[in-house]
């Protein structure tokens, strides 16, 4: 249970990302990621808010609004744990739409140091491969 | 009461002829831990000073704890820790007798809290006041203004003279306060990224007003940097809402804006024929754009 926040969650206080939004985004990884398993508690606002040095209402945003999307749950008297049911997955455009700007900035940079298409596309087959997803 | 732990209406103040708050107005939401931000001179002390009944406004009204602060009473005061910019406290008083003498004051003293931060602080009970730092004065300062477990805890720069490790004790300390029981924290600081960490709300002083107010995840949402890329070269001035400053190169521009939403995306993606890349600003940047 030590340090279970920390572990879980890296946080940018000085990203222009809200934090609120870079744990729900990290959420949503570590569960894709098969990291946090269906069912499994995370932890407490409190802990999430003391150990990462931030305003438990950011990390209570961050939960409501998982809760609310459906990707968390809310036991009474437990906390939070990642939802049994299957998540009632975005759609896939805005799933492209979610994920389109990350790959723009693929491009550009890609484009600046005059990489190989070729050897972009064989880097992200290599890098989904090894999350299992091909 | 209202939710509002302080509420300021209109109030202008001004020193010799010069306009320092003019017809400001804001709500402090009870248990928010809010960071006051502006430039030097922009007024924030001078504002912290009308909330706590140090200075009179000319114009306007100011509510705090439910009370006027020209003439708080006793029960609001208990209610109340403040930290100044920088504290006198008698030199010739010992870290100790700097306690002891404070905690006389009030009904009901926090003695475990005080001491569990003048050891985590290493703050030595027979320190003299008058030879220690600037820094070790203002932890003792911090340390004073807890001790009765204030409601509101005002601090004008409260980390201005702290180092990296007791800045972030400092906001440690404050996470704890705010998690562990009713407390209400406002602070002025420029130091924006403490403030990134700690705060949930933030208001802007600029011109004597309050140019943004409101949650620090909104303003993060609302002021952005835009690249934008025509296939055509661009003349003259991006002509969005809200832009706030802008560089033209040929057929590139980069644009800082204001009220930013996908609709001005799309705008500028058709006006200009071309794609336009959002970035996003941390609050250094976003205090550096509102303050051209």
């Amino acid at each position: 249970m030590e340090s279970k926040a920390k572990y879980y969650f890296q946080i940018a206080t000085t990203s222009g990302v809200p934090i609120y939004r870079q744990i729900i985004d990290q959420v949503k990884i570590l569960i894709a990621t098969k990291k946090l398993p269906k069912g499994e508690f995370l932890p407490s606002v409190r802990q999430v808010a003391t150990e990462l040095e931030i305003n438990p209402m950011t990390a209570s945003k961050a939960y409501s609004l998982l809760e609310k999307e459906g990707v968390l749950e809310f036991v009474r008297g437990q906390g939070m744990k990642v939802k049994e049911s299957d998540l009632p997955g975005e759609s896939l455009e805005q799933m492209e739409n979610e994920i389109m700007p990350l790959l723009n900035e693929v491009v550009a940079k890609s484009k600046q140091l005059s990489l190989r298409p070729n050897r972009i596309i064989e880097m992200l087959k290599s890098l989904l491969k090894e999350i299992g997803n091909e | 009461m209202s939710d509002h732990i302080v509420e300021v209406k209109n109030v202008s103040k001004s020193f010799n002829g010069k306009i320092v708050l003019n017809g400001l107005t804001l709500n402090v939401p009870k248990g928010s831990v809010f960071g006051l931000l502006g430039k030097n001179g922009s007024g924030k002390t001078t504002l912290i000073k009308c909330l706590l009944g140090l200075l009179k406004p000319h114009k306007g009204d100011v509510v705090t704890i439910g009370d006027n602060p020209l003439k708080l009473k006793n029960e609001t005061k208990e209610k109340l820790g403040y930290v100044p910019q920088s504290d006198r406290i008698y030199p010739w008083l010992t870290v100790r007798q700097a306690i002891n003498y404070t905690a006389s004051f009030y009904s009901d003293w926090d003695v475990e809290l005080v001491n569990k931060l003048v050891s985590a602080w290493e703050l030595k009970d027979t320190d003299k006041v008058g030879l220690m730092s600037e820094g070790q004065v203002q932890k003792l300062s911090i340390i004073l203004s807890l001790g009765h477990k204030p409601e509101l805890l005002v601090f004008d720069e409260p980390v201005a003279s702290l180092d990296p490790t007791a800045r972030r004790q400092f906001i440690k300390m404050i996470l704890d306060l705010v998690a562990d029981r009713e407390c209400t924290v406002f602070f002025s600081t420029h130091i924006t990224t403490d403030l990134e960490r700690v705060a949930d709300r933030v208001a802007l002083l600029k011109d004597g007003k309050i140019d943004f107010c409101g949650e620090l995840d909104e303003l993060k949402d609302e002021v952005k940097r835009l690249k934008v890329t025509s296939s055509d070269p661009i003349t003259g001035n991006i002509d969005v809402e809200g832009v706030l400053s802008c560089e033209i190169l040929n057929n590139e521009a980069v644009i800082s804006v204001r009220g930013f939403n996908e609709r001005m995306k799309k705008e500028l993606e058709d006006k200009y024929k071309g794609e336009v890349s959002v970035e996003n600003l941390n609050l250094e940047e976003i205090f550096l754009e509102l303050n051209r």
